[in-house]
């Protein structure tokens, strides 16, 4: 056979055409690439986290798969300078990096904002938003003062109450929560309260001398609390122990906390405008189950620092700590 | 006729592409591709029905779990990751194997919780929680359960004896040293120093705070790798004394900084390879003065110029020893005034 075009084309479109063939036949099998596949998808997976360990800021946390219809969960922290700030807002976040649909809103207790908080929060990888408030000086506590004389994160709780009222639109599903810093919080609690349509309760443990405080229910509704510490109080809870629903919360634009409150009051304040007890929504299994612990970290002995600073020898401030 | 022929050869000029649609169909990364779709459909449905359910023990969990049955004496081991929520375990990362000692109080579950919420972000990360209490406690188990994390539960009860202390000087008294032993124990009985795995061993107690980034610091620890810890030794952080070569020559510490290893228990990892190696390093219990328990078990293991400094030459403080602190029950009385039968 002599080499002509024709011939060329001619063994081209029919070895072609063996090999369509084949492939056809070969995919009525099962493919036997699991293992390559598994191969790739863990070297993915190797260099997806390499990446975000290496970047460092991280652009979509894994925790918010699939989350359009979720009502948001704003936590609102306020925090203060103090040697375990950083570590307390570490752990936190490691915590709130898994729930989905979650916006935490940090506010210091500062005049400006400060880069320590700044930084954490951008590695972080939860959404935030930062703010910042300084207590006025008369509510500030003066070294001497025991810690419950003045009732603290007043104005830092009011500030993130404003910033919502200013950016939040009136229909938007969402639910607030009051967290503070050294509390411990399992995943659940966050899951338990998305589903708030006004103000919903649960119990907390390790708080007002008690192993837990929490609110008594009788047919799915709230009929009593039980506490050890000031039962009189119109809403004996712990700032742990409830969420207030987003459109709640801008119904009312004057709800907030307030910074007279007398010891103990405060969630009092702000739930006083918004519910009374007979409406507040069970959560946690009827309020059976403990879902978050008002945890308190020690402050560290820091003796040997602060002789070595009266010597002039303090470790590296440049080091955060 | 010429129209035929026109279509003839369209149509045989089209077949190897054809062809090679089909076989790029098969090509295993995009394979890939369309399955991942698919399993990040199954996780989201997975994750909503866990949430849906009740307090008590979810079923419907991944078939893929190997358990041994738990007697009271073996230990039980859950090899495989039964939620969707810790990173997928990688054949190609070394493991780090946390031992946390624990003992019951009142706020142990709520330690646990927040630790667990920290490791739940690691890759390949087994967690050997040793309870020092004479069974396993059900608190513990639970917890270590619905975590959802690759864990081993064993429990070893500190002797009251010891618990006392040995000798007479109160501050001497070792704590969770029997736990931190029955941990290396298991692990020296469950890898062969023949085919050791790559890893790490890291004691973290459950009152401190670790940032994720401390673990991948660790990860690749060759023999034993050292970095900077906060609030110990009475400073904002101690941290180990590195020269511009890389190398560990001292310790910046004001307490006793002439100590072999002047570290805090958390200050440092070994390397799974150098525990197998070494079968008998363990930290001592006697004859142990306040500060040393580290050293205790670093010196059988490794010298100072072996270290390896962490932590960007140790200047970066990624781990903090916080401690909680007691609450105070004052209200519950003498009969207790709170449910006994709620877990707190």
């Amino acid at each position: 056979m002599r080499v002509k075009l024709k011939n060329v084309f001619i063994v081209y479109f029919v070895v072609s055409l063996v090999g369509l063939l084949c492939a056809l036949l070969q995919l009525g099998q099962p493919c036997d690439c699991s293992q390559q596949l598994q191969a790739e998808r863990r070297r993915g997976r190797d260099r997806l986290l390499a990446e975000q360990w290496n970047g460092g800021v991280r652009g979509e946390p894994r925790a918010q798969g699939g989350g359009q219809a979720l009502p948001t969960i704003y936590v609102v922290t306020p925090t203060y300078a103090r040697p375990v700030q950083k570590a307390e807002l570490v752990r936190l976040s490691q915590t709130l990096l898994h729930v989905r649909a979650l916006h935490w809103v940090v506010v210091e207790d500062a005049a400006a904002p400060t880069a320590l908080v700044a930084g954490l929060l951008a590695n972080s990888g939860v959404p935030f938003t930062h703010l910042h408030v300084e207590t006025p000086p008369e509510s500030r506590r003066r070294p001497g003062d025991p810690p419950w004389l003045h009732p603290r994160g007043v104005e830092q709780r009011n500030r993130a109450l404003r910033w919502l009222r200013d950016t939040r639109a009136p229909g938007e599903s969402g639910v607030v929560y009051f967290a503070d810093d050294d509390n411990t919080y399992s995943l659940r609690l966050f899951e338990e309260m998305r589903s708030t349509r006004g103000v919903s309760v649960w119990p907390v443990g390790l708080v007002g001398g008690l192993r837990f405080e929490r609110p008594l229910v009788a047919g799915g509704r709230v009929v009593g609390f039980h506490t050890g510490w000031k039962p009189e109080r119109p809403f004996p809870l712990d700032m742990a122990g409830f969420a207030v629903a987003l459109p709640l919360l801008l119904a009312r634009p004057e709800a907030r906390f307030d910074p007279r409150a007398e010891r103990g009051y405060l969630e009092s304040s702000l739930l006083g405008a918004l519910v009374s007890p007979a409406q507040l929504e069970p959560k946690a299994g009827n309020c059976t189950q403990v879902l978050v612990w008002h945890t308190r970290t020690e402050k560290p002995k820091l003796r040997q620092e602060e002789q070595l600073q009266r010597e002039g020898r303090g470790s590296d401030p440049h080091i955060e700590v | 006729m010429l129209r035929r022929r026109n279509l003839l050869t369209t149509i045989l000029i089209a077949l190897p592409w054809a062809l090679l649609l089909t076989l790029w169909h098969q090509y295993p990364t995009t394979h890939y591709l369309s399955l991942l779709r698919k399993e990040t459909d199954e996780n989201v449905t997975s994750k909503a029905f866990l949430n849906g359910t009740s307090a008590l023990r979810e079923g419907g969990l991944p078939s893929c779990i190997r358990q041994q049955q738990s007697t009271g004496a073996t230990p039980r081991v859950i090899q495989s990751y039964v939620y969707s929520r810790p990173p997928p375990w990688s054949d190609t990362l070394p493991t780090i194997f946390v031992i946390t000692p624990t003992y019951t109080r009142p706020v142990q579950k709520a330690e646990l919780t927040r630790l667990a919420n920290t490791f739940l972000h690691v890759q390949n990360l087994h967690w050997v929680v040793v309870e020092d209490s004479p069974r396993r406690t059900n608190l513990v188990s639970n917890l270590l359960e619905k975590a959802g994390l690759n864990f081993t539960h064993l429990n070893v009860e500190t002797p009251k004896s010891l618990k006392l202390g040995l000798s007479w000087i109160p501050s001497h008294t070792p704590r969770g040293t029997l736990q931190r032993n029955l941990g290396l124990h298991w692990l020296r009985d469950s890898f062969s120093n023949t085919a050791p795995p790559e890893g790490v061993v890291y004691f973290a107690d459950d009152d401190n705070t670790y940032s994720l980034e401390l673990f991948e610091e660790m990860r690749y620890t060759r023999r034993v790798s050292v970095w900077p810890v906060a609030f110990v030794g009475g400073l904002r952080y101690e941290s180990p004394k590195v020269s511009p070569a890389g190398k560990v020559v001292g310790w910046k510490t004001v307490f006793d900084p002439n100590r072999p290893f002047a570290i805090d228990m958390a200050g440092f990892a070994i390397s799974i390879k150098l525990i197998l190696e070494k079968p008998q390093a363990s930290f001592k219990l006697e004859g142990v003065k306040g500060g040393y328990q580290e050293t205790s078990l670093l010196k059988d293991l490794v010298t100072m110029d072996g270290l390896e400094p962490k932590a960007a030459n140790c200047t970066k403080v990624l781990v903090w020893h916080t401690r909680t602190e007691r609450p105070t029950l004052v209200n519950e009385g003498k009969r207790g005034f709170t449910d006994p039968r709620v877990e707190v």
